[in-house]
């Protein structure tokens, strides 16, 4: 067999500004292809981004290129495999399970909902991303990790900086020192509130890690918290975007999904649409094929749940937003062992009680200018604005 | 080729046959029984697969794992003695027949 073929042409800011037209086309011709521009071999299909991520031994997240480890001064749980990831995941996941969220949060992501919500005014263009998708995703998230003393302002720009350094592939040296700044924040902050986690538990993660029979190593909770808090304010912010752009440009479905109350239909399509996390490496562990193509150790593959999650032989128009889809098998929260942990909170907080409250409180919301909204992110996607008209 | 049969909550009762060393939340994902989501397709890490397993089955299916336990605590439907996550359910002859009844929800 032959190597997976090589395109010089494709540019990452292609992949950034609109990388759906490229992912259609690749579907179609290139399955598997190495793009130069991001030094990996992009998997466009269902079937083969599922088996990569179903197969750990041979498609690792161990990756030794991955800029994430300076940017979290820390070896995360994201870039584990096996035992060591499992126990360090499950030490944080106790506290995003579906019992918990229902029955010991639901009440506070409500009023946290309602408090954001109530504080919108009413009759004027807001900008929807900056005045409430962002503020609340991050406000319900420190809570859930137990450091609701930190800001709004502070969880996203701690997240961003994060994001920035992980993803800081050209390894320049600005973004580790803003993130090293960051981590010096992050890390002050945790010390001061461990005492306080440890005398009164309260179920939060960081409460949950510190007082397990078991617990991990200090170090990596902290980068638990971290990888939640660089993993879990972007993805949820720019679901409830995406979903509230595809609600509000497609009217007679909205309609639909409020008669039938089929909010969590309506999530599940916004995150298949354009899926928050478009794009996940992993490195390859021993001599493969893939599509019909050699795939060397040492190489990295790079699985495209963007366009997984538009392939034609899984939906029907794919392209479009579209909430009554008989089924949708989207692969937007990923799928083996590092599926996302926070997909039960996403759902009961964006999808059951965020939504609903919104379009109840301003249920004549409008988007008057759907062409002004900008798309953006090759890794993560979602719109970068959303100016609506709230009555 | 190995029967199970799929009791969803409203009681409906899907029959399909898998092959043997498939998992009775392979079996499920791939004849597109509803109730049983495995979105994490097998790795016992979301609990969407849950299952109970019936009460004549019960000694046959083996006995839950400590992670698979702990991480049945986060289903989201009620946890009894017979509770499973079906992707830890590995069809082999003698479950030929096997009876799993599904929760009311996985999400």
């Amino acid at each position: 067999m032959a190597l997976a073929p090589l395109d010089g042409a494709i540019t990452l800011d292609q992949l950034s500004s609109d990388p759906y037209p490229i992912y259609r086309r690749l579907r179609a011709e290139s399955p598997v292809l190495r793009v130069a521009s991001t030094g990996r071999t992009l998997l466009t299909k269902a079937a083969l981004t599922e088996a990569v991520k179903d197969n750990p031994e041979l498609f690792s997240s161990d990756d030794p290129q991955t800029p994430m480890k300076p940017a979290f001064r820390a070896h995360t749980l994201m870039r584990k495999d096996g035992k060591a990831h499992f126990v360090e995941r499950k030490a944080i996941s106790k506290a995003l399970t579906p019992t918990r969220i229902k029955t010991d949060w639901g009440p506070l992501y409500e009023q946290l909902a309602e408090d954001y919500i109530s504080r919108l005014p009413r009759g004027e263009t807001v900008d929807l991303f900056t005045d409430l998708c962002g503020p609340l995703a991050a406000r319900i998230l420190a809570h859930i990790l137990g450091i609701p003393e930190a800001s709004d302002a502070q969880m996203m720009r701690w997240s961003q900086l994060l994001i920035d350094g992980a993803g800081n592939f050209g390894w320049k040296p600005e973004p580790f020192v803003a993130s090293d700044a960051a981590n010096d924040e992050m890390d002050a902050l945790f010390a001061e509130l461990e005492p306080i986690r440890r005398s009164a538990p309260d179920g939060s993660a960081y409460s949950l890690m510190l007082t397990a029979d078991d617990p991990i190593p200090m170090s990596q909770i902290h980068a638990n918290i971290k990888i939640a808090i660089g993993g879990g304010i972007n993805e949820p912010r720019d679901a409830m975007a995406t979903i509230l752009y595809g609600l509000l440009t497609n009217p007679d479905q909205l309609a639909e999904v409020r008669a039938q109350e089929a909010w969590d239909k309506a999530f599940e399509e916004g995150i298949r649409w354009v899926a928050p996390i478009q794009a996940s490496s992993r490195l390859v562990t021993e001599d493969t094929e893939l599509g019909g193509f050699d795939i060397p150790k040492g190489d990295t593959v790079m699985t495209i749940q963007a366009s997984a999650n538009r392939d034609e032989e899984l939906f029907e128009d794919g392209e479009s937003f579209f909430v009554f889809r008989d089924k949708n098998p989207h692969q937007a929260f990923g799928n083996g062992p590092h599926h996302c942990a926070g997909a039960h909170v996403a759902r009961r907080t964006v999808g059951k009680i965020i939504l609903p409250m919104l379009f109840d409180r301003f249920p004549d919301m409008t988007l008057p200018n759907p062409e002004q909204v900008v798309w953006k992110g090759f890794g993560f996607r979602g719109p970068i604005n959303l100016p609506v008209v709230l009555n | 080729m190995i029967k199970v049969t799929y009791v969803a909550h409203d009681g409906t009762e899907t029959v399909i046959e898998a092959e043997e060393g498939t998992s009775v939340m392979q079996a499920a994902v791939s004849n597109d029984v509803e109730g049983i989501v495995g979105e994490c397709g097998g790795s016992m890490m979301c609990a969407t697969c849950h299952c109970y397993v019936d009460v004549a089955w019960e000694d046959r299916t083996g006995q839950r794992s400590d992670d698979e336990d702990e991480m049945l605590e986060g289903a989201a439907s009620e946890v009894t003695g017979r509770s499973r996550l079906s992707c830890q359910i590995k069809l082999d002859p003698s479950l030929d027949g096997l009876v799993v009844h599904l929760p009311e929800e996985q999400l």
